[in-house]
């Protein structure tokens, strides 16, 4: 299981904005989102969660808003913004082209 | 970019609502935590405290991620300097004394080339406020040759600028402009305020929309005469009509002519004259018709020559360079003068007159030749940089000094963890903050001490402050912030080369003294640099005393120049005849005045009033160099002005109107029409038909008239009762301060002037003053300056010696213990100290003398390699330093050496 520091720059920021684009989430249920959906492969790292958070938001590809989680408790819930879902489309052909090089690479004889 | 203002705003609430930021972060993780550790209750069974226990483990340590949220803020930058500012004004508030000094050297600095900015970039820099392109604009200088001499001027006729205008392709638009004194308003209000006299074309070359009414047309400023309207500039609107709208309509009367107001210019509009503001813009037209009517001169105005009375400006089409715009105007002028020619035959052909035009500078001081106003304004600025550099020089040897104290602090620090990028910010931000703190202060400097300044250089009624020009603030800014970061470096460099192993061992021992040859190099240029400013400082005092010392021929400390402003009131000749004559008369009674003279012109007013001199057995007078002057006075002028009779006899009561007409002539004059002979009794053919002999019978002294530094001009000296009895004023020669007198002549003569007539009263010494201001203002700002860089440079020798002093107070204990006598210490000290300032000399001494062939055009009859200057300074610089360094020197000479050994 990849720990924290295996997680390649910027994958995060990947990783979470495709989290939101199936529905706004407060920050543990993103991390238990990521988690499920990896077959708890991706274990993120929860303390940099929270900074990857204010800098997408920073970035304006996420907003955040205090209301009510589905626990019923007042927590910060973001949701992707129309620039995130841009943001993840190149970032997703970025990544494929990557891992289809690094794929490349490794079959190489 | 909306996102972009968001993020701004985000910024700033995370920097500036800290806690509220922090506070929702924490509920975040709260949250986070609780969730968490529910879950693992829920599904693992935990008990409650160990799941707590478990989801706080695996989030990790929360302070550390806080700080993560903080990098990720994107204010952790931000906080670090306001950490670094609070550390280093901390560090400054425990050594207020070290924190002043800088200061106020900075400050000394700064303020210096703030004033002389602000200065330097009003008379040589800055376009006037509207100017539509000052880069297309051009004041046209004309020059032709006359008697040898080439006679360079702006001033020019009408009609050679309806020539010039007409027979030119190169320009857009071409206008004439003067400033002129006169009476605005009637009665007890009457004022003499400036009024700008400009052709309609003028308001073309500004973008500048009247806020009321409009500006006058062509139709309105045709000649001969045009329509009597005028434009008020906006102060006049505010103060004298209170800004309201229904001015426009009104009528004003200025000068002699009732003007009815058509328009009110912007704020800040102030035509061609920024330091003069006209109070309202008359057309050229009106006003010339005036003149001429006042003269009593007939025929049209427009169509002279003989009338040189306002200056020409020209935009030059876009593509047109400033050499084709200068050919343009010279054929057309060419064109004018023969034009000219053809109606005053008397005049020099063109091939020796060379008629030349060039299209110079909007800025007058640039002229085609710059003025010697502007030269030393430049001079002084290039003197207040190297101030500004001693100032740099001396509190980097300050910070330096400061940051070989603290170098175990600095140790301590490093040991500790905190990387040196960051010991550099706060080091840097030390500076820093001492060099806007130095800043702050040289612009208040700059502002009190410039006021001073800026009346000597620009005019009188000038409003330039320091304060309020963007252009200067910005400029004291950069001098600021370049002085922080030079200053900053030499510490910084110091840092680089610390050894963390033995500072930190050494601690803070002050045993080890440690030669610094940066420090000794700022000493050394500190001290060639004050060499350079002392030794200019000398040269300047050393001219301005040649300069004092000019026989001028007068002695113009007592004497007061009396002109009359008819202002439309029309006099008849002999009704002027008498006018004079009971003015003189009056002025004669009047308690404190000890002799009155009729003048008719002034030393320095630059007119030549003698034209058409023939004298027998002189072939060719006209080939004798040199010009003329001719000023008509009353038997009383000698004694009025001073000056001395040195053959023959002054004028006399007998000379008057019926008698045989009488000259006096000045020495060099009597000697270059009569080399031989003597001057007394001979004939001078003046003008009229047939020739009127004018028996010379008296030399008087050569008197100075047009340039301090020309050789005497030629000067002759005719009853006025014989010579233009109707025109003129007077001199008055009073006892005391001629200032306390100025009322008093004015109100006893003004009762005489009849209707809305009025008299003025000038010393002399403020017009002739005119022509030492250049040299005054070298000697006294070169003296102000080069004390200054003394001053500092003593402050910085001698706060090195002393720190050194301080360092090595272990090693000369040793000495003292080893049997030195105090004799063999202060020596040791001092000669250390004196090295420094020889070589500073030598240095200087080279410099100076390598760069005075630049300053040599700006004295007056003084050698730039004077060596009585250069020994002076030099003996200065050398007994300051051994002063500076004999203080120190002294108190370690006390040192006890027990006391300094044991203190190890």
């Amino acid at each position: 299981m990849p720990n924290r520091a295996d997680l390649l720059q910027g994958t995060l920021d990947l990783l979470v904005l495709k989290a939101l684009l199936l529905g706004p989430l407060h920050g543990w249920a993103i991390s238990k989102r990521l988690r499920a959906l990896s077959s708890d492969v991706l274990n993120v790292g929860q303390g940099s969660l929270y900074p990857a958070l204010y800098r997408l938001e920073d970035e304006g590809w996420i907003s955040a808003e205090w209301g009510i989680s589905a626990e019923g408790r007042r927590a910060k819930i973001y949701t992707i913004t129309a620039l995130g879902k841009k943001r993840l489309t190149a970032e997703r052909s970025a990544w494929r082209l990557f891992s289809a090089a690094v794929d490349q690479v490794l079959h190489a004889s | 970019m909306p996102n972009f203002r968001a993020r701004i705003a985000r910024r700033l609430r995370a920097l500036f609502r800290a806690e509220a930021v922090d506070h929702e972060l924490n509920d975040e993780i709260r949250l986070h935590v609780d969730l968490e550790a529910d879950e693992l209750v829920r599904t693992e069974g935990l008990p409650p405290d160990e799941a707590r226990r478990r989801a706080l483990a695996s989030f990790g340590g929360v302070e550390r991620y806080r700080e993560e949220h903080r990098d990720a803020r994107g204010v952790r930058w931000i906080e670090q300097r306001g950490q670094d500012i609070r550390y280093a004004v901390r560090g400054l508030r425990n050594r207020p004394g070290f924190a002043i000094g800088v200061i106020v050297t900075l400050a000394l600095g700064i303020g210096a080339n703030a004033a002389m900015f602000s200065i330097v970039d009003r008379l040589l820099f800055r376009a006037p406020p509207f100017m539509h392109d000052a880069s297309r604009s051009h004041r046209v200088v004309l020059t032709s040759t006359f008697r040898g001499r080439i006679n360079q001027g702006t001033s020019a006729p009408y009609a050679r600028f309806v020539d010039l205008t007409q027979n030119t392709h190169s320009f857009e638009r071409t206008a004439l402009f003067v400033e002129n004194s006169l009476a605005v308003g009637v009665g007890a209000d009457a004022r003499e305020m400036q009024v700008g006299v400009v052709t309609s074309g003028f308001f073309g070359f500004f973008d500048a929309t009247p806020v009321l009414g409009r500006y006058f047309t062509a139709a309105e400023d045709a000649p001969p005469r045009g329509s009597p309207v005028a434009v008020l500039s906006y102060g006049m609107w505010q103060t004298q009509y209170g800004g309201r709208r229904d001015v426009v309509g009104q009528q004003v009367q200025i000068g002699s002519t009732l003007y009815t107001i058509i328009g009110v210019a912007p704020k800040h509009f102030a035509g061609l004259w920024p330091e003069t503001p006209p109070a309202a813009f008359v057309p050229a037209s009106v006003f010339a018709a005036e003149q001429w009517a006042g003269l009593g001169q007939h025929g049209d105005w427009s169509k002279t020559y003989a009338l040189y009375w306002a200056d020409m400006i020209v935009e030059r089409k876009p593509g047109v360079t400033v050499a084709q715009a200068s050919a343009d105007l010279t054929q057309a002028f060419v064109q004018s003068y023969r034009i000219d020619l053809a109606a005053r035959p008397r005049q020099p052909p063109v091939d020796i007159a060379k008629p030349h035009a060039i299209a110079a500078s909007i800025l007058s001081e640039r002229g085609p030749t710059e003025s010697s106003l502007a030269k030393v304004a430049t001079w002084i600025g290039g003197v207040a940089l190297i101030v500004w550099l001693i100032a740099c020089a001396n509190v980097a040897n300050l910070l330096l000094a400061r940051a070989l104290q603290r170098r175990r602090e600095i140790a301590v620090r490093l040991a500790l963890g905190v990387t040196r990028g960051r010991l550099a910010g706060q080091l840097l931000t030390e500076s820093l903050i001492l060099a806007v703190l130095g800043g702050v202060s040289g612009v208040l400097l700059a502002q009190w001490g410039g006021a001073v300044l800026r009346t000597e250089f620009l005019s009188k009624t000038s409003t330039a402050s320091v304060v309020n020009d963007p252009r200067a603030l910005i400029f004291a800014g950069a001098a600021a912030l370049l002085a922080g970061l030079l200053t900053g470096l030499a510490p910084l460099a110091q840092t680089r080369r610390m050894n963390l192993n033995r500072d930190l061992k050494e601690g803070a021992r002050e045993g080890t003294y440690q030669r610094s040859g940066l420090r000794s190099a700022l000493l050394v240029v500190q001290g060639m640099l004050s060499v350079v400013l002392l030794v200019g400082a000398g040269l300047f005092v050393r001219s301005l005393r040649h300069v004092r010392a000019v026989p001028l021929g007068y002695q113009p400390e007592h004497v007061l120049l009396v002109e009359r402003n008819m202002r439309g009131v029309a006099l008849d000749s002999a009704s002027s005849v008498a006018l004079i004559r009971s003015l003189d008369a009056k002025a004669g009674t009047i308690p404190g005045v000890e002799h009155v003279s009729r003048q008719l012109t002034m030393p320095f007013w630059n007119t030549s009033t003698a034209t058409g001199i023939r004298v027998r057995g002189v072939d060719g007078i006209d080939s004798v160099p040199g010009s003329f002057d001719m000023n008509a006075v009353s038997p009383d002028y000698f004694a009025t002005m001073g000056t001395r009779i040195i053959a023959g006899r002054g004028i006399g009561i007998q000379d008057a109107a019926g008698a045989p007409p009488v000259m006096v002539v000045n020495e060099s004059m009597a000697k270059a029409l009569w080399p031989h002979a003597s001057a007394i009794g001979q004939c001078v053919l003046g003008g009229g038909n047939p020739p009127v002999c004018t028996t010379v019978v008296g030399v008087s002294e050569d008197i100075k008239d047009n340039s301090l530094s020309d050789h005497a001009g030629y000067y002759i000296l005719r009853p006025a009762e014989q010579v233009q009895p109707d025109h003129g004023g007077l001199f008055v020669r009073v006892q005391g301060d001629p200032d306390a007198m100025l009322e008093p002549v004015r109100k006893a003569l003004q009762a005489v002037m009849p209707g809305a007539s009025y008299v003025t009263v000038t010393p002399i010494r403020d017009i002739i003053g005119d022509q030492t201001q250049a040299w005054e203002l070298g000697a006294s700002m070169f003296v102000i300056f080069g004390a200054l860089a003394l001053l500092l440079a003593a402050i910085g020798l001698y706060s090195v010696i002393a720190f050194n002093v301080g360092q090595r107070m272990h090693e000369i204990g040793v000495r003292v213990a080893l049997g030195a006598g105090r004799r063999d210490i202060v020596g040791h000290v001092v000669t250390g100290g004196l090295k420094l300032a020889a070589a500073g000399v030598i240095l200087g001494v080279a410099v100076s003398l390598g760069g005075s062939h630049w300053i040599e055009p700006l004295l007056f009859q003084e050698s730039s390699h004077d060596p009585v200057i250069f020994g002076v300074v030099a003996a200065v610089l050398l007994v300051v330093a051994a002063l500076a360094s004999f203080i120190p020197a002294r108190r370690a000479a006390r040192v006890d050496p027990m006391r300094a050994l044991r203190a190890e």
